[in-house]
């Protein structure tokens, strides 16, 4: 068959599905099917227990949801990721997998199966209500295009798009979101803007005239601010890795300024401190975040002020 | 079926555009390249974006006339409250509209309640009981969603206590009633809007007027469109300096969420770009408003400059016309006088929907030297005299439109019902393949044969314009900038010149004001602007195509280009009393110079650098601002990037890597261009001062990768926001937060939250660079 004979082929089938779009449209009532049905693909997924899942009937419709993309062997930006939509999580409660339904599906189908989708969730400790999912990346690949994602190839998996989408089927509403912001923002708009605002205001609310007071203007307190605060704490115990009350007194500064920026390196050189750690943060590796010398000083900095602040304030 | 597939037993060039189209609808939502490029059977682009073309119902180009602008008109505030008001009258449905004829009583009634310092809290939302059945039962509600409290009261506002006001209704389609017939100014009796024998008569009456693009295609439904009051014509503002307007915006759109046809959002924020405005006026994104809900922007109208310049109000050319030939005059810098402005919908993540949807209109203000009458005392007959008399008429004192025109334009697509449509999921920004002018599909404007002064908005998403005006032959028509964005030019800039041939690229929510004079053609002839620019996605313009090409049809890529709109040119008996703009070129006489800088800004200017990009630089990483050197950043409502301090020169960097472009708008105040890449800007961007800074990507040679920007922010302080005005990219999420701040202000404005309950806030946080010492 010629090539222009193929596309004319392709183009009558194709032809054939819009007029049955547009058919629809015309039939229904304003337009719910606009971004519905006939627009998402309602393929078959796999969750981390093996159960096949439809991805329109099943996963999204009529669901408010989060769904983002990851593979299980990602140690970049996924752990930051897996580790903010786990704040988000938390926030929301026992709503996740009532009103509110998480999803993440994998980029590295053929890599991860349903087996290892459960070891992720348990090495991230993630509470019921948020399912993974795996399939055919084909199918994996068509569902990034309908969400305004760009899938990537297999080898290039590190350049994967890293946002967040949230929508709510049964509206229309749908936003993309990025990784890096506050789960309380997040948590915002699935439990309440995407509900069109139905559920009350919830979190702890400050008056407007103590608000705002201009509080660590530290670059080192901004980076631990988006890119610690959703793995550690400074004195409030463990979160995924460990309470870092006193870390910079009690490591070097050479071994904790290269722990921040090239942590995959050093577990790969099997550092017995970084093993260690592992072992007792569930095998959750430390994920690098591409954050230079300086960059790892001023969060080093800024955990020595605390520390110090903390002294200070003791009676 | 039949139609479709008939489509593809026609020419190779038929078939490739529905390929496109098909390929397009699997693709949806990502820009690939389609089946037919490979084919080589011409180059088709993914537009409209992830949808077919847009059907034309069997519309000839160039058959209907242009909607003109229809004024909202002004009124004086009341002194006394209005005791036999009726409500804003409840939606039909949860997912329904108010009736179209109560709505227009309500608008036509008094304002009331009177407007206050503070948001108006002490009275519930008009549809809380409406809000109460369809979405929750509410603890609270105010009429006003205007943040409550301080912090987005009005600033000095017994200072600037509102003079005039208009209320509206951010509603669904309806039929026009002539509800402001009575507001034109010209009151269909004057000029060329005169019954016997004006150009722009139309009945006497928008009465009648119902949303749809040509009368050949479908009228568009309640929710597919969305604008002020509801209706077309869109809508103008006129104003004046020294007479501060309180605008009342009502939301009356569908409390359900998702009775929007497919996109836009039903809360709504109001941005006056680029007024020199308090920023509880301002729209800021995160003070948005709910359906049921009013809220008061209060817009000063005083020239940059009030507090130190021109105290004492004695400089002639600071002031607006006073109604009986004479001028008001007013304090501050006169070189700070604005003209061609716009507002329309800054909804957080929504811009781009809502924007597109309608939400937009445009705002002309007058002053002593852009006073919209000519032949008035006019600076052409003595240097002396501020009133620059640009083409506008002569019939009323101020604010004449029978030579001054607003045009407004905005690429659309629609599906096969022919309502409009938007593709939510394709973030690199969305591109329609139809052009229309204020509404209008390929519209026709009778013109006199004399000078007109147009002024041109590019009021669409993703897609910048080139535009040239041609006569039918291809020639091209001479003409003059004399307005760039909001601000009258030092100098007017002649076209065709050594640097551009037609019109400059003009992107996102640029304006330029141009002067044509049609007395250089006979009655009968036909001029054609015509759009050049190409797109293949929203990423930003690919490239100029050469007029030939376009004008021989021998072009058949991007859809948008080519004509998209006539001028019929039509005798003139009268006598042409406005300025000849070749007076006023490079070397002649000045019309709005410059403000004036001190010797050593450029060393003791505050300094900001602001990088426009995916963050990681990969196409695959969100859209982000980093903020000198810091972490590339999405919109967050409660950081603040940038706390410059009030009276501060500042000078701003901005700058994009390859392959995008972002059309970058800093709200609140305009900003010189001291260079692009190191260089001086182009002729028209000198002598000139911009609200939009076009960065990154530059085929047309119009642009730069870097750009350095001069301003100083005054007189009003709060929080603004700059972003990416592709607001595709604006909303996904390429904004940045900035607070202006009075000299010793240590505490942030904490970030609105609203809510159908009211309006909560929440701490901000500085970055760590926001604040200079």
């Amino acid at each position: 068959m010629s090539w222009d004979r193929a596309v004319r082929r392709v183009g009558y089938a194709l032809a054939a599905v819009v007029a049955a779009m547009a058919g629809q449209s015309e039939s229904a009532s304003s337009q719910e099917v606009r971004w519905g049905r006939s627009y998402f693909p309602n393929v078959v997924l796999q969750d981390q227990h093996g159960r096949s899942l439809r991805f329109y009937d099943d996963i999204i419709r009529g669901k408010v949801v989060s769904i983002n993309f990851v593979y299980t062997t990602c140690t970049d930006i996924c752990p930051l990721d897996t580790a903010q939509l786990r704040q988000v999580q938390q926030i929301l409660g026992d709503r996740v997998g009532r009103d509110v339904h998480m999803y993440t599906i994998s980029i590295n189908p053929e890599r991860d199966r349903p087996e290892d989708l459960r070891r992720f969730m348990r090495t991230y400790d993630i509470a019921p209500g948020w399912t993974f999912l795996t399939g055919a990346r084909a199918d994996i690949d068509l569902l990034q295009q309908r969400l305004g994602l760009r899938p990537v190839d297999e080898r290039n998996l590190r350049e994967h798009e890293t946002s967040i989408v949230v929508g709510n089927e049964a509206t229309g509403r749908w936003i993309k979101r990025s990784a890096y912001e506050s789960p309380q923002l997040l948590a915002d708009l699935l439990g309440r803007v995407l509900h069109n605002y139905g559920p009350p205001v919830t979190s702890t609310r400050e008056t407007y005239a103590v608000a705002g007071e201009v509080t660590d203007r530290s670059r080192g307190f901004y980076l631990f601010r988006t890119r610690c605060r959703s793995c550690h704490t400074i004195g409030e115990g463990d979160r995924l890795g460990p309470d870092l009350r006193g870390v910079a007194s009690a490591r070097s500064h050479a071994w904790l300024s290269r722990w921040i920026r090239e942590p995959d390196v050093m577990i790969a050189e099997r550092d017995p401190t970084a093993m260690a750690l592992l072992a007792r943060y569930r095998n959750l590796p430390m994920p690098n975040l591409g954050l230079n010398e300086a960059e790892a000083n001023q969060i080093i900095d800024y955990l020595r002020r605390e520390d110090s602040a903390a002294t200070s304030t003791q009676p | 079926m039949q139609k479709i597939a008939s489509g593809w037993q026609s020419t190779r060039k038929l078939r490739a555009v529905w390929v496109a189209g098909i390929v397009s609808v699997l693709a949806f939502g990502v820009s690939t390249p389609t089946l037919a490029q490979e084919d080589d059977v011409g180059p088709k682009y993914d537009i409209p974006t992830g949808a077919p073309p847009s059907p034309l119902f069997g519309a000839q180009p160039f058959t209907q006339p242009m909607m003109l602008f229809e004024e909202f008109g002004t009124q004086p505030i009341p002194t006394s409250n209005c005791t036999n008001c009726a409500p804003l009258p409840p939606p039909s449905s949860c997912s329904g509209t108010p009736n179209s004829a109560a709505l227009d009583s309500f608008l036509r009634q008094p304002l009331s309640p009177l407007p206050t310092r503070e948001a108006n809290v002490s009275l519930p939302s008009y549809w809380a009981t409406a809000v109460g059945n369809c979405v929750r039962p509410l603890a609270s509600s105010a009429v006003e969603g205007r943040p409550p409290g301080e912090w987005f009261a009005h600033q000095r506002w017994e200072e600037f206590f509102p003079r005039v006001y208009l209320q509206t209704a951010v509603a669904g389609a309806r039929t026009n009633t002539g509800l402001r017939d009575s507001a034109q100014r010209h009151r269909y009796a004057v000029g060329e809007f005169r019954r016997s024998g004006g150009l722009y008569y139309r009945n006497g009456t928008t009465r009648g007027m119902q949303v749809r693009f040509h009368p050949n295609f479908p009228v568009q439904d309640t929710n597919s469109v969305w604008t002020f009051d509801g209706t077309v014509p869109p809508k103008l503002l006129q104003a004046r300096y020294g007479e501060p307007i309180l605008f009342r915006n009502h939301n009356a759109l569908p409390v359900d969420f998702s009775a929007n046809n497919g996109f836009g959002a039903h809360t709504l924020s109001t941005h006056l770009h680029n007024g020199h405005n308090p920023a509880e006026s301002d729209g800021f994104a995160g003070a948005f408003f709910f359906p049921g809900q009013f809220y008061d922007y209060r817009w000063p109208m005083a020239l940059a400059g009030h507090d130190t310049i021109n105290t004492d109000a004695t400089n002639p050319r600071a002031g607006a016309p006073d109604g009986a030939g004479g001028v008001t005059r007013v304090r501050g810098d006169w070189r700070e006088t604005q003209s061609t402005l716009w507002f329309h919908d800054h909804m957080l993540d929504y811009t781009a929907q809502n924007v597109y949807k309608g939400n937009a209109a445009m705002m002309n203000i007058y002053s002593a030297v852009d006073r919209g009458r000519e032949g008035l005392r006019c600076n052409y007959s003595n240097p002396n005299n501020a009133n620059l008399c640009l083409p506008s008429g002569t019939a009323l004192d101020w604010g004449n439109r029978d030579y001054d025109v607003n045009l407004l334009i905005a690429d659309k697509a629609w599906d096969s019902n022919g309502q409009l449509f938007f593709n939510i999921f394709n973030l690199d920004g969305f591109l329609g393949d139809q052009v229309l002018v204020n509404f209008t599909w390929r519209p026709f404007l009778d013109v006199r044969a004399r000078r007109y002064r147009l002024r041109i908005l590019n009021g669409a998403v993703s897609r910048n314009f080139q535009l040239a005006l041609v006569t039918q032959t291809g020639q091209r028509v001479p003409f003059h900038m004399v307005a760039n964005d909001g601000n009258i030019m030092e100098h007017a800039i002649p076209f065709p010149n050594a640097q551009s041939q037609d019109l400059p690229e003009i992107a996102i929510a640029e304006r330029y004001d141009i002067v044509v004079d049609f007395s250089r053609f006979a009655p009968g002839t036909r001029l054609y602007l015509v759009n050049r620019l190409e797109h293949r996605d929203g990423r930003g313009p690919k490239e100029t195509i050469p007029l030939a090409e376009v004008l021989s049809g021998e072009y058949d890529g991007d859809p948008a280009v080519g004509r998209i709109m006539e001028f019929r040119v039509q005798s003139y008996g009268g006598v042409d009393r406005s300025m000849n703009p070749v007076m006023y070129e490079p070397g002649g006489r000045t019309m709005v110079p410059l403000p004036a800088v001190p010797a050593n800004v450029l060393q003791t200017a505050v300094r900001r650098d602001f990088e426009f990009a995916r963050s990681g630089n990969t196409d695959s990483m969100p859209w982000t601002i980093r903020t000198d050197g810091g972490n590339g950043m999405g919109a967050d409502m409660s950081v603040v990037s940038a706390a410059p301090t009030l009276n501060r020169w500042e000078i701003w960097r901005l700058h994009s890597g390859g392959g995008w472009q972002h059309p970058v708008h800093i709200h609140f105040e305009e900003g010189r261009i001291l260079t692009r890449d190191g260089a001086p800007p182009p002729l028209w961007e000198q002598g000139a001062r911009k609200d939009v800074f076009r960065v990154g990507d530059d085929p047309t040679g119009h642009s730069s990768g870097e750009v350095e920007v001069l301003l100083r922010f005054r007189e009003f302080a709060g929080t603004f926001v700059e972003h990416c005005h592709n607001t595709q990219h604006e909303d996904h999420a390429m904004l940045l937060r900035w607070d202006a701040r009075r000299p010793g202000q240590v505490v942030a404005v904490p970030a609105p939250i609203p809510d159908w309950e009211g309006v909560y806030y929440e701490p901000s946080v500085d970055l760590p660079t926001a604040v200079r010492n």
